[in-house]
């Protein structure tokens, strides 16, 4: 069964999802926060005497109330996707995505992944392409000291995210920058040597490369060099590299007790909620900044998981 | 500082008989101008600072830092310039670091000794942007530079420590006691010689009646007289009638004690005005900025000295408010009210006593109980069209009488100017403008401008207060911030800044939780306005009754500078660093821009929790420490001397390497 869990815009959603702590350390305080209040506006609005008819909507546990199946999958929160998006003309903002692809997910799915989570964004904000979208491999760790970001095997479940899957992956992008759906591509936590090593493979050239900066004042002077050379324009994110962990997820969606959404079971055999392990796809978060005003005016997270008994399984 | 046209000024007899018709006029001509801007869309933001230098004359040889009046002939120098630089050939063309930027803009001040200097275009919100305006300050003082003599420098100390001793101060020196000022402590030469100054002067002083009266506590140190009685006044002047002012007790115990607009006018600030993307959004960022003004001003506190002493406040602000107090005996309420309207609480530069946005979240309990307003005004912008709030803003402001009338702008109504309107409007001086767009520019917006800040000594310092306020606009826009209180704990919290050291040790109202409810997904739609109209159902669009709120003084709460900048500990109120970082955390910003804004956050976070210190407790420091300081609260001439020097030095290397003004620039010495 997929999942579709949202956040809805959380520029307005008030304080949960809007500061993290630390301020500096990268986190997924945010992603965590805005997907958990959003679940809890929806369930409120639910319960809500003024909303009702819906006499099951006294029972948070019971998911179909504020959620929505459809063939897609389980939308958790129910999305309505009649509701405009921006309020001004698509040409007044940049919209930029960043699409997470998350450990251990076979890089045979990232195709249609890539395709889901963009059309989801579409979608939401009511337009037919974005400006610029960053695609993040799982497994690379950026490293300002000494620019040899690392790959780290273990937190990709022993499946490293090698070099020859991005060059595939990247590929499907180069497709949707064909078909004008994305302006421009950027990745994440490249340095100077795996992006030369990239580049050639390429038919359209990243745009950016989005680094984390512990201290943002030290850049490998190579980097800067080099992405100045082939005009990739250097971004600061804070968002950590396993933006959605199978734990997480399941706290944030497991029994209502727990503080979860009461949708999944508190373990995978319990009765007490859809049953199955979870699997978390991937999470996409976009942005729509009015540009010549600075404003951010919506942004969100999608995040898809799988909840079944055979996700082991991937052919 | 308002409008230089020439002309025939009236003396305050006759102005005060044409001050009914210019309001009306003024009034007219904002209706007019209203009906044509309010429809004004999406106009980008622009935003501008503005820079105000002390001109000082050093005296290597005889130890002596003096104000130089030589602002004219450095102007007339720039202004040629400036025609040789439009004509290609001048010096000032812009190559290399400031290629492709319009040269800065130098424009008079009050005093004679100052100088203004402003970006030679607004500023975007493009990051690129805000890298530049460091350089651009820096590049400012540079042309500045070069245009005076060379013992003379710009610097941006807030006021001059020694104005109106008894030294020779000056240069070129005259002695006091002037028509205009009629003040014992300097001469009508002290203000820029164009009309308008003198007589703005004048005419405050003719309204109120008496000399205008600035008593400063002093900082009594240990070997400060108690009680202190100011040594440097006269008490047996006789050149003009004012001269008794000090002899009926204008002169307080242990106060210095000023008299003259200079002392107030002459002061030095740093002022950030904005280009808003219509009316409403103008009206909601002047509403929002307004809780900011008090905290803003301690944070950039740099005025420990007046008149030679210590003295016991670290912001110019209630000294402004006193050196242009016009309001006689009656209005002051030192008199039963017989031939004036009102009684005024506050001078015409003071904060600011209306809230303008039509917000949802804008209680009544917020607006000032005892905001005087002009009836017969506000209902003529009512008639005329004008919304209620919007009105009674306006007719607040013109509760005042115009100060400066030529007679030649009497003879004819012209709605296509805004002469009448900017006459009252601009000597209003509060810490928040809400300004129309002018009626002769089309290509220009609604704007709002922020005034409380002090002018740092260092561009650097100067470059992150503006940009942090700006920031800071794209966040509350962007987060829907709201930061209202009642607007009279922003009156409170601006004389809670003015207490020495107020940034560490005194404790503001600010609102405890800045964001706004959550509103349901299906409501938020219909509530912001959306023509958007569902067919599945009409229950979606209702929004659900909101909780009722609780009582106004749940909202907000007393919290240290250090709360409201970085957050308070206890997680109520996020803190202002935070939610900028949020918002940067939310839009692309490259990696350079990104380094160049932590360290101008970083400066202000320190500010705000001690790790640094402000302009004023690093002054205060330096005369401590001075080995000619006796611990009697004098600021000598050789003192004085010496920090001109540290502060010019401070300029340039902005306490780079253990340099001085480390203390305030970069908490450690290596």
């Amino acid at each position: 069964m997929n999942l579709i869990l949202s956040s809805s815009n959380i520029m307005q959603a008030g304080r949960q999802s809007v500061i993290r702590q630390p301020l500096t350390q990268k986190s997924n305080v945010e992603l965590i926060n805005s997907l958990r209040s959003n679940f809890l506006a929806s369930q409120q609005t639910e319960t809500s005497p003024t909303n009702g008819t819906d006499t099951n909507g006294q029972s948070v546990s019971h998911p179909r109330s504020w959620a929505l199946q459809t063939e897609d999958g389980l939308y958790i929160p129910e999305i309505d996707f009649s509701q405009p998006g921006l309020s001004e003309d698509r040409d007044q903002y940049d919209i930029t995505v960043k699409l997470f692809y998350l450990p251990g997910i076979p890089v045979s799915r990232r195709c249609a992944h890539t395709r889901e989570a963009i059309d989801l964004v579409l979608k939401e904000l009511h337009v037919k392409s974005i400006d610029l979208l960053i695609v993040s491999f799982p497994g690379i760790l950026f490293d300002a000291d000494d620019d040899s970001e690392e790959e780290d095997s273990e937190l990709s479940n022993g499946e490293p995210d090698d070099f020859d899957s991005m060059v595939q992956t990247w590929h499907v992008l180069e497709s949707l920058h064909e078909q004008g759906v994305i302006a421009q591509l950027g990745v994440a936590e490249f340095g100077s040597e795996r992006l030369a090593r990239f580049l050639p493979h390429t038919k359209v050239k990243p745009s950016v490369d989005q680094i984390n900066l512990k201290d943002c004042c030290v850049v490998p002077k190579h980097l800067i060099l080099y992405a100045k050379q082939e005009h990739i324009q250097l971004l600061t994110h804070n968002d950590c590299h396993d933006i959605l962990p199978v734990g997480t997820t399941r706290e944030l969606l497991g029994p209502t007790e727990k503080s979860g959404a009461g949708i999944l079971a508190s373990s995978p055999e319990a009765n007490d909620g859809i049953q199955g392990d979870v699997e978390p796809q991937w999470v996409v978060k976009y942005t729509a900044v009015i540009k010549d005003r600075g404003v951010v005016e919506n942004k969100g997270y999608f995040a898809s998981a799988h909840v079944g008994t055979c996700l082991k399984d991937r052919s | 500082m308002g409008l230089l046209a020439l002309g025939t000024a009236l003396e305050w007899p006759e102005a005060k008989k044409k001050a009914g018709q210019v309001r009306q006029w003024g009034i007219e001509q904002l209706l007019a101008n209203w009906r044509r801007a309010r429809g004004k869309e999406r106009d980008a933001l622009l935003w501008g600072d503005e820079i105000e230098y002390l001109v000082v004359a050093l005296d290597d040889a005889a130890k002596k830092a003096r104000l130089s009046l030589a602002q004219a002939e450095i102007l007339i120098s720039l202004a040629r310039d400036e025609e040789l630089w439009k004509s290609g050939s001048g010096k000032r063309s812009a190559t290399g670091d400031h290629e492709g930027e319009e040269p800065p803009h130098f424009h008079p001040e009050f005093g004679r000794f100052m100088l203004e200097a402003t970006p030679g275009q607004p500023w975007g919100i493009g990051f690129k942007d805000l890298l530049k305006v460091e350089s651009n300050m820096k590049w400012r003082r540079e042309v500045a530079k070069a245009h005076m003599a060379p013992n003379e420098v710009p610097i941006t100390l807030t006021t001059f420590p020694r104005l109106g001793t008894s030294d020779d101060y000056i240069q070129p020196y005259y002695p006091p006691s002037g028509p205009a000022l009629r003040s014992q402590f300097v001469p009508d030469e002290i203000a820029n010689p164009h009309i308008r100054f003198p007589t703005l002067a004048a005419n405050i002083r003719s309204r109120r009646g008496r000399k205008v009266e600035l008593n400063v506590p002093v900082f009594h140190d240990t070997n400060t007289p108690r009680p202190f009685k100011d040594p440097t006044v006269n008490y047996d002047l006789h050149n003009w009638p004012e001269d008794d002012d000090v002899r009926n007790g204008a002169a307080k115990d242990d106060h210095v004690y000023m008299d003259a607009m200079a002392f107030g006018m002459g002061s030095c600030c740093l002022q950030i005005t904005f280009q808003a993307k219509n009316m409403t959004e103008g009206r909601r960022l002047y509403d929002q900025l307004s809780p900011l003004g008090p905290i803003l001003l301690a944070l950039t506190a740099a005025t420990p000295i007046y008149k030679g002493f210590l003295v016991d406040t670290d912001v110019r602000w209630n000294q402004i408010g006193n050196a242009v107090d016009d309001r006689t005996p009656e209005e002051l309420g030192e008199a039963p009210l017989k031939n004036d309207r009102w009684r005024i609480p506050k001078s015409r530069y003071a904060s600011n006593s209306t809230y303008i946005s039509q917000d949802p979240r804008l209680r009544k309990e917020y607006f000032d109980p005892d905001l005087v307003v002009d009836e017969d005004i506000k209902k003529r912008l009512m008639d005329g069209g004008m919304d209620e709030l919007l009105a009674t803003h306006f007719a607040h402001l013109f509760i005042r009488d115009p100060l400066v009338i030529f007679s030649e702008d009497l003879e004819e109504l012209d709605l296509n100017k805004s002469d009448h309107f900017e006459n009252l409007q601009s000597t209003n001086w509060q810490h928040m403008r809400f300004k129309p767009p002018p009626p002769d520019k089309d290509d220009i917006g609604w704007r709002v401008e922020f005034r409380s800040m002090e002018i740092q000594i260092t561009d650097f310092e100067n470059a992150a207060f503006s940009i942090f306020i700006v920031l800071i606009t794209r966040a509350i826009l962007s987060f829907d911030l709201n930061f209202y209180i009642p607007i009279q704990r922003t009156t409170e919290n601006m004389e809670t800044a003015h207490a020495r050291n107020a940034v560490l040790d005194r404790k503001f109202w600010f609102r405890k939780d800045p964001f706004p409810r959550r509103v349901p997904r299906s409501a938020q739609h219909s509530a912001n306005g959306s023509t958007f109209s569902s067919t599945t159902s009409s229950a979606i669009n209702t929004p659900p009754p909101s909780p009722p709120l609780g009582p106004v003084e749940t909202e907000f709460d007393l919290m240290t500078i250090d709360d409201i900048v970085n957050g308070c500990t206890d997680g109520s109120f996020p803190g202002l660093i935070p939610l900028v970082e949020s918002y940067l955390n939310s839009v692309n910003v490259d990696v350079e821009t990104r380094c160049f804004l932590a360290s101008y956050l970083d400066l202000i976070r320190k500010r705000a929790n001690g790790t640094l210190w402000t302009g004023a407790r690093w002054m205060r420091e330096f005369v401590a420490k001075h080995p000619s300081y006796k611990h009697d609260s004098v600021v000598s001439e050789e003192i004085t001397y010496d920090l001109v020097k540290a502060v010019e030095e401070m300029t340039a290397k902005e306490g780079k390497n253990g340099s001085v003004g480390w203390e305030l620039l970069r908490g450690k010495k290596v």
